[in-house]
């Protein structure tokens, strides 16, 4: 599903050049659901962007669903995030002035479905996330947990291959968080990949597998979490 | 894909920034396109032909020192040496100078004894080489002859037998039929003047007036305290001879006060208040059209400034920059269109009230939309910048948790 080699990303200002991700090479199957944990400044964020095709890599190979996408153009990438690839952001990222409905339809509508493929899609993944009767609240009007579904909703509607999940229960209280866990565990079970950044060792291991980025680059593909736990014991 | 709805929503919900830009836009289509129907109006009062050879006519006006000074000989002797200069066309007398500012009017009747239903024409005693001196186009009829002219005293009375009239003036006064032959009464007078010629245009003396064009030529001189010529010359040696003429005026009779000047420069000098008043009102229009940009501008940048994390969200949706330019040029029109909307009534409500109460000229439906059409235009381009720069947004904004 997700096969990058050799990426690298540096960042350029006048005087410092700052090395995010250096011969970063990672693959993940299809159906898996893999966490991504990491010092802050590890990378993780840059990864999670080249990997949701957010930023383009200095260098090395990133191939998507079988396809080469590091060469492809602003347009082309658009298309490819609309279509394969959902997003659930640490801060949910909804648009506080559109109702849930109309938050939804965001991507469904540069997907240039007509008006009721868009409608079918968006009372379903309401549905799924269990917010059907909220579809005309602000975001505003819910708690942070109610919002995390929304977004989830808003990224299962496209009926994405892959979804990218950027802390997803970082703002959530311990019960929210592991509702929008079991969630994405069900989303998952579905057949969706899933590739999740988080800093909660306990959510990273419920993953099937956990990698592990110091200074860039992969440390270990294995269960780092557990090889953490079994050198402690 | 036009997403109207959802743009409408967050219109709302963001709506007194909008609505100022709205009103300042509905505010700047009334008073812009109030001023333009004004600004032509000028335009093409000044433009309107005077049916002179306006470029290549001076006017001479001269004041004897003398209190008994011969004014019919001195006339004679003037006129003798203008024309024979080389480069003169002719040169006439008149009791006013065309165009100036300064002139006569008086009522015609149709019929004798006459008191009430008079049509009021611009006035003009003078001689027959006036046709030629001012480059008038005779259409109907003819000249005067040289034994229907008379000069005389400033208290003596004559009734002329014949007069030349305007094409304005004889169409106003005997409309669907030619004029010439037909008798005119002046005052509530039973002695009639025959039309023998009706000559193209002539704008008259006050260029402004309602009635201008509507002008009446009677063979007679009145011998006062000034008289006035007009002189034609050759294309181009306008300027030459009317120093020439000053300076032998001067020399043929130095004992009186002489001044000339161009016809153009008295129709400028006519002009002057139009023309103040177009450059005036462009000044306004411009002013007001480029605050109006500025502020689409900079609202434009205050609300992408705003929604650099949304945007950026969008765009890791699935936008494309297209979609993000789009976007907020779409907004922009929608906020431009209802505030033109709501311009176009104040626009016309404006306008009744200066038809009404000021005599300014109806603004008509079609360049009350140029106008707004024009604004629009311009709303979008000022749009424009702003929208490129958020279609610039990075989709990796997203991500980012400030």
């Amino acid at each position: 599903m997700l096969n990058m080699h050799n990426i690298r990303k540096s960042y350029r200002t006048d005087t410092v050049e700052t090395h995010a991700l250096r011969d970063f090479s990672l693959s993940v199957d299809e159906g898996e659901f893999v966490s991504v944990t990491g010092p802050s400044g590890s990378g993780k964020t840059t990864f999670l962007n080249i990997a949701g095709l957010l930023e383009t890599p200095t260098g090395g190979e990133y191939h998507l669903d079988g396809q080469e996408v590091s060469g492809l153009s602003d347009r082309e990438r658009s298309r490819l995030r609309n279509e394969k690839i959902g997003f659930i952001f640490q801060g949910f990222n909804l648009i506080p002035d559109l109702n849930l409905f109309d938050n939804i339809d965001v991507p469904l509508r540069y997907r240039g479905f007509d008006s009721k493929e868009r409608k079918r899609r968006i009372e379903k993944s309401l549905e799924q996330v269990g917010l059907s009767a909220r579809v005309k609240h602000l975001p505003a009007q819910l708690s942070g947990g109610q919002q995390q579904r929304v977004a989830i909703a808003r990224a299962l509607a496209g009926e994405p291959r892959f979804l990218l999940a950027d802390e997803p229960t970082g703002n959530l209280d311990s019960l929210m968080a592991r509702q929008v866990m079991e969630l994405l565990e069900l989303i998952n079970q579905a057949g969706t990949t899933i590739v999740m950044v988080t800093h909660d060792p306990d959510l990273a291991r419920r993953a099937h597998r956990n990698i592990q980025i110091v200074d860039g680059q992969v440390s270990d593909l294995r269960n780092t979490i557990g090889a953490e736990e079994a050198a402690v014991a | 894909m036009l997403e109207l709805k959802p743009m409408l929503s967050a219109l709302w919900r963001n709506k007194v920034a909008a609505l100022l830009i709205a009103l300042q836009l509905a505010l700047t289509l009334a008073i812009v396109s109030n001023a333009t129907v004004i600004v032509m109006e000028r335009i093409d009062k000044m433009a309107r032909p005077t049916g002179m050879d306006l470029e290549n006519i001076f006017s001479v006006t001269f004041k004897p020192v003398d209190n008994n000074y011969d004014m019919a000989g001195a006339m004679q002797a003037d006129l003798d040496l203008i024309r024979s200069l080389p480069g003169v066309i002719d040169a006439s007398v008149t009791h006013q100078i065309p165009l100036s500012g300064s002139g006569s009017a008086s009522g015609y009747y149709t019929e004798p004894n006459q008191v009430v239903g008079s049509f009021t024409a611009n006035y003009y005693q003078t001689d027959p080489h006036f046709i030629e001196a001012l480059g008038l186009n005779l259409v109907e009829g003819r000249n005067f002859l040289d034994n229907e002219m008379y000069t005389i005293g400033q208290n003596d009375r004559h009734n002329p037998a014949v007069v030349i009239v305007t094409k304005r003036f004889a169409e106003r006064v005997f409309p669907d039929e030619s004029a010439v032959g037909k008798f005119l009464y002046a005052g509530a007078d039973d002695h009639p003047t025959q039309i023998i010629g009706v000559i193209e245009r002539h704008l008259g003396a006050w260029p402004g007036w309602s009635l201008g064009g509507n002008a009446v030529f009677v063979p007679l001189f009145v011998t006062n305290k000034q008289a006035h010529y007009v002189v034609r010359t050759e294309s181009g040696q306008r300027d030459a001879l009317l120093k020439q003429v000053e300076a032998q005026l001067a020399e043929r009779d130095p004992e009186r006060v002489i001044k000339l000047a161009t016809l153009s420069e008295q129709l400028a000098e006519s002009y002057v208040g139009d023309n103040l008043m177009v450059k005036v009102l462009t000044v306004v229009i411009a002013l007001l059209t480029l605050i109006v940009a500025l502020g689409i501008v900079g609202l434009t940048f205050f609300w992408i400034n705003q929604r650099t994390k949304q945007i950026g969200v969008r765009r890791a949706l699935g936008a494309t920059r297209a979609n993000i330019s789009r976007y907020f040029l779409v907004e922009n029109s929608m906020i431009a269109g209802s505030g033109l909307l709501l311009g176009a009534a104040g626009a016309t409500t404006i306008n009744e009230i200066l038809v009404r109460d000021l005599s300014q000229p109806v603004l008509p439906l079609s360049l009350l939309f140029l106008c707004a059409l024009l604004l629009l235009s311009v709303s979008l381009v000022a749009a424009l910048s702003p929208a490129m720069r958020a279609a610039n947004i990075s989709p990796a904004v997203a991500t980012r948790s400030v």
